[in-house]
């Protein structure tokens, strides 16, 4: 086991380079730089221009960029900085992380919160009513984007005033007391982690509910109904817990979307997260920062994968890695 | 137990929207009269600004901004979602713009006085001014500012501005509360110079600067109370991508009429947002006191909405931004890319047409303003033909020759090139039988500009002449303007500068400039017009005399005009909406359009939030 996660740990640093390789291959290929903005200001002249160019290091050819990028990153590690902001990569991602985990954890809790005890009752209840609706919300909840539902949400906001339209705190919110704090966080907190854990839920409750069903066609709970067992024993103590295996390699997976899942609602809903930050660097080719962001979310991906491979490993007996 | 745990989850799902249920609004606080007490002692020389009606201190202004600031550091700032904040908010000019007036009005320094030969200004401090810290502001603060302005590994992007008869600004300090502005020459650009200058404290910067660290200090992640700052506000919290919260600068010499220290209120606030339409709704659902950039199509709406939302839809009047398209006359300039130096970049065929005035001024005939104007911008635009727009108080001058609207003109004008349309396909062939036919290219995210580059469309058609708008992703088009040339017609605005003096611009008129779109970075000007307006534009920055500079002016935009190099559109007339809670609230066109004054704008008493 111990060699397993060594071999895939080492494994990450030639996927990280190739990303990092690509990444800074797209940014140069995309048209523009930096300070395309700043020439059209008729106040910048040719040489402020050519001066800013310089120091910044775009006048040298990208690969010269890619390698003094990669030497400092081994050497120093050391990120770069953001052309815009004056500031190492880092600290800027750092203002973003914490509340991007934020609300990648309470679309989380809205995923698996709702996916396992409404797969159970769907297959528990199976051809009832209640399993035909859920599974007409499970058809929408994956067939409509982000996008859309969060523009409709937010329509939704701003036309009752139910809930904030969008943000993370209320302009009061230091004057609240630490409870009004919480409350005023989980109001904004709302729509953009139902939005982000809807698809998932989605398709994570029609998993649960299939997983159900098959076990519970298996033998040994045929065997347990003859035995005369109560059938809340049956399905609660005996075939959930064969059921919910596959779905523990999935909550791996939703480890590895933690900084990336939520983008596109972060953009809608002007949650001041990771997703914002990396978008606005995108727009203005603010190239380390995107890539100290894609790099940043691609590790966080793959050590997702690996948690999710161990989790397995270690729910299920009969699979070992080595 | 896993039943148990499911159970919990769900429970737990329910409580939370109990809890967004049950507390209905959470936030507005009422804002009270402010609990703040004047505790230092007034400078000896006030600041004394003047004002419709003397206020009373407290409250907020929110404000929405799509972009977060990048720096508080004003100086190495250079794009608008930084300078709002931090250009006579954080920090304060020796001299500041009027943008009511539009003149110059005394700031840092009490009164200033300039040598008849105008090679020697002398600036007086206001004895008493301090920095947020308490710190007197001095004539040590004022040289080392000008000193990183004019660093040559710095080159802020005011850089050339500083080097008039190519030296630079010698400045000197006969004594604490004197500066001594040293020149080659008269120069006009000299105040509107000073006046970009944003005084920063020595004291707190001296050391970055030292090191080399210049350009990092005063970042967004500097703790509010390490950033020292020269002007009436000073930072209280920056929350990364949510807002900039400012809150007075308790030293600052700014008073009223009654001698009250200014700011009245206690906050402004820098609300960020993703986009202007989430803006549009916060300033709808009171969260936001005033929207800037309010599209022509939504005015309307808030024409009818003035009562329900109680606010003033205020009109601004002409924009000091500028629409316009040009033809693409530029040429290879390196040997890059296998072109042959001196080659244009268009055709030949293409190249015969656009650098023909005829042709440049049948297009400006072909275009009818007037009905572009109702339809493209719901009415809500004048016609303009130069980048002092008839919104600029000092330096618009309607007498500057165009040519308007005049089909028949333009058709005679077609006629005489030899230009007919042979083939019946209602477009006319030149006399080497290619069909006049040119692309238009803008940025597809302003609506205004695809707007208007389909009217144009139309119109030129009238006349027999194919024009097909081609919009593009805005990094394409820059790269097609800046390094690949890639474009026939390009269309585009200018945004104008504060001050906006023509001098301020002069990069867009000189053959030499980056922004002399139709042909940029001449090596000598290529046309006897262009050689001649390169004359001029020296001669207007070249010389104190405002009756010179207006005269020069006037033949700069006439000489241009007369060439038909740059296609003039209408410019938007500006309306912004403001709470009718706050006073002395005065919208120019002139950035920053409402907050500008911010620092006399109060809440009226008993006007409670809205």
């Amino acid at each position: 086991m111990r060699t397993y996660i060594l071999r895939r740990l080492l494994q990450t640093i030639p996927l990280l380079l190739g990303i990092s390789a690509l990444t800074f291959l797209l940014l140069q290929l995309a048209p523009g730089d930096f300070l395309n903005t700043m020439a059209e200001n008729p106040m910048v002249s040719a040489d402020a221009l050519d001066a800013m160019r310089h120091r910044f290091g775009l006048d040298r050819p990208w690969h010269v960029q890619y390698l003094l990028y990669l030497k400092n990153l081994f050497l120093h590690l050391d990120f770069g900085e953001s052309f815009a902001r004056h500031q190492p990569v880092f600290v800027v991602l750092k203002e973003g992380l914490l509340n991007t985990l934020i609300l990648a954890s309470a679309a989380a809790v809205v995923t698996w919160g709702l996916a396992i005890p409404l797969g159970v009752l769907a297959a528990v209840r199976q051809y009832s009513w209640l399993d035909k609706g859920l599974a007409v919300f499970g058809v929408i909840g994956l067939s409509v984007p982000e996008v859309l539902s969060g523009l409709l949400l937010l329509m939704v906001a701003a036309r009752t005033g139910w809930l904030p339209v969008g943000g993370m705190h209320s302009l009061d919110y230091d004057m609240f007391d630490p409870v009004g704090k919480a409350i005023d966080l989980l109001r904004h907190l709302a729509l953009p982690a139902i939005v982000v854990g809807l698809t998932p839920l989605a398709g994570r409750m029609r998993q649960m509910r299939g997983n159900l069903l098959d076990v519970l066609r298996l033998d040994y709970v045929t065997t347990a109904r003859a035995k005369g067992l109560n059938e809340n024993v049956v399905v609660y103590k005996h075939a959930l817990r064969n059921a919910i295996n596959p779905l523990i390699t999935l909550f791996g997976y939703t480890l590895g979307a933690l900084l990336s899942g939520s983008l596109i609602a972060e953009i809608i809903f002007a949650w001041p997260g990771l997703g914002r930050i990396t978008f606005d660097a995108l727009l203005t080719q603010d190239q380390y920062l995107v890539l100290g962001s894609v790099l940043m979310a691609s590790l966080v991906l793959i050590l997702g994968n690996l948690v999710a491979d161990l989790l397995l490993a270690i729910a299920d007996p009969r699979i070992a890695h080595d | 137990m896993l039943r148990r745990e499911a159970f919990h989850g769900l429970a737990m799902v329910a409580a939370v929207c109990l809890a967004f249920g049950a507390t209905g609004c959470g936030g507005s606080a009422g804002v009270a009269a402010s609990s703040w007490k004047d505790t230092h002692p007034l400078p000896a020389d006030t600041l004394t600004e003047s004002m419709d009606e003397v206020g009373t201190h407290g409250g907020r202004f929110v404000l929405a901004q799509t972009v977060a600031p990048r720096t508080f550091n004003t100086i190495m700032a250079n794009e608008t979602s930084s300078t709002d904040v931090t250009d006579g908010r954080l920090f304060a000019p020796l001299i500041l713009f009027n943008n009511a007036t539009q003149e110059m009005e005394p700031c840092l320094a009490k009164s200033w006085e300039i040598s008849p030969d105008g090679r020697t200004s002398t600036w007086h401090l206001r004895r008493g001014a301090a920095f947020s810290d308490g710190h007197p502001i001095t004539s040590e603060d004022v040289l080392f500012t000008f000193q990183v302005y004019m660093d040559d590994s710095l080159h802020v992007s005011l850089y050339d501005f500083f080097k008039p008869y190519g030296k630079k600004f010698q400045l000197s300090a006969p004594d604490s509360y004197t500066v001594v502005i040293q020149l080659a020459g008269p120069y006009a650009m000299l105040v509107p110079v000073v006046s970009s200058v944003y005084i920063v404290p020595k004291h707190t910067l001296e050391a970055a600067y030292r090191s080399g660290n210049f350009a990092s200090a005063y970042n967004v992640s500097t703790p509010p109370e390490q950033l020292v700052t020269s002007g009436p506000w000073t930072l209280k919290q920056y929350a990364p991508n949510e807002k900039t919260v400012l809150t007075r600068n308790p030293y600052w010499c700014g008073v009223d009429a009654r001698g009250q220290r200014l700011p009245y209120l206690d906050e402004l606030i820098f609300l960020i947002v993703p986009d202007q339409n989430t803006a549009a709704l916060k300033f709808d659902s009171g969260e936001v006191d005033a929207l800037d950039d309010v599209k022509p199509e939504n005015y309307r709406k808030y024409e009818t909405g003035e009562k329900a939302g109680n606010f003033t839809f205020h009109d601004l009047g002409p924009a000091l931004n500028t629409n316009f398209f040009w033809f693409n006359m530029n040429r290879v300039r390196d040997a890059k890319g296998g072109k042959k130096i001196g080659s244009t970049y268009v055709t030949p065929v293409q190249y015969a047409w656009f650098s023909n005035r005829d042709f440049r001024i049948a297009v400006s005939k072909a275009i009818d303003r007037e009905a572009m104007i109702k339809s493209v911008f719901y009415g809500e635009a004048v016609k303009n033909w130069s980048t002092s727009t008839p919104g600029n108080k000092v330096w618009y001058s309607p007498e500057a020759t165009h040519y308007d609207y005049d089909p028949e003109g333009a058709k005679k004008l077609i006629a005489k090139l030899g230009w007919k349309d042979r083939d019946g396909d209602g477009y006319v062939e030149d006399a080497s039988g290619h069909t006049v036919s040119f692309t238009i290219k803008t940025n597809s995210s302003n609506l205004l500009r695809v707007g208007m580059a389909n009217f144009i469309k139309d119109d030129l058609a009238k006349i027999g002449i194919r024009c097909d708008p081609s919009p593009v992703e805005f990094n394409t088009l820059i790269t097609n303007l800046r390094q690949d040339f890639q474009y026939e017609s390009l269309l585009l605005g200018l945004q104008s500068a504060t001050p906006p003096d023509p001098g301020m611009g002069q990069n867009v008129w000189r053959s030499s400039g980056l922004t002399h779109y139709w042909n940029i970075k001449q090596p000598k000007p290529e046309t006897a017009t262009e050689a001649r307006v390169d004359a001029l534009v020296s001669a207007n920055v070249q010389t104190m005399d405002m009756a010179e500079r207006k005269k020069t002016w006037l033949e700069i935009q006439s000489a241009i005009n007369e060439e038909c190099f740059v296609e003039w559109l209408p410019t938007l007339i500006y309306k912004a909406p403001i709470r009718n809670r706050f006073g002395n609230v005065h919208p120019s066109v002139i950035p920053h359009r409402i907050i500008w004054n911010i620092d006399r704008v109060f809440v009226k008493p008993g006007a409670g939030r809205a």
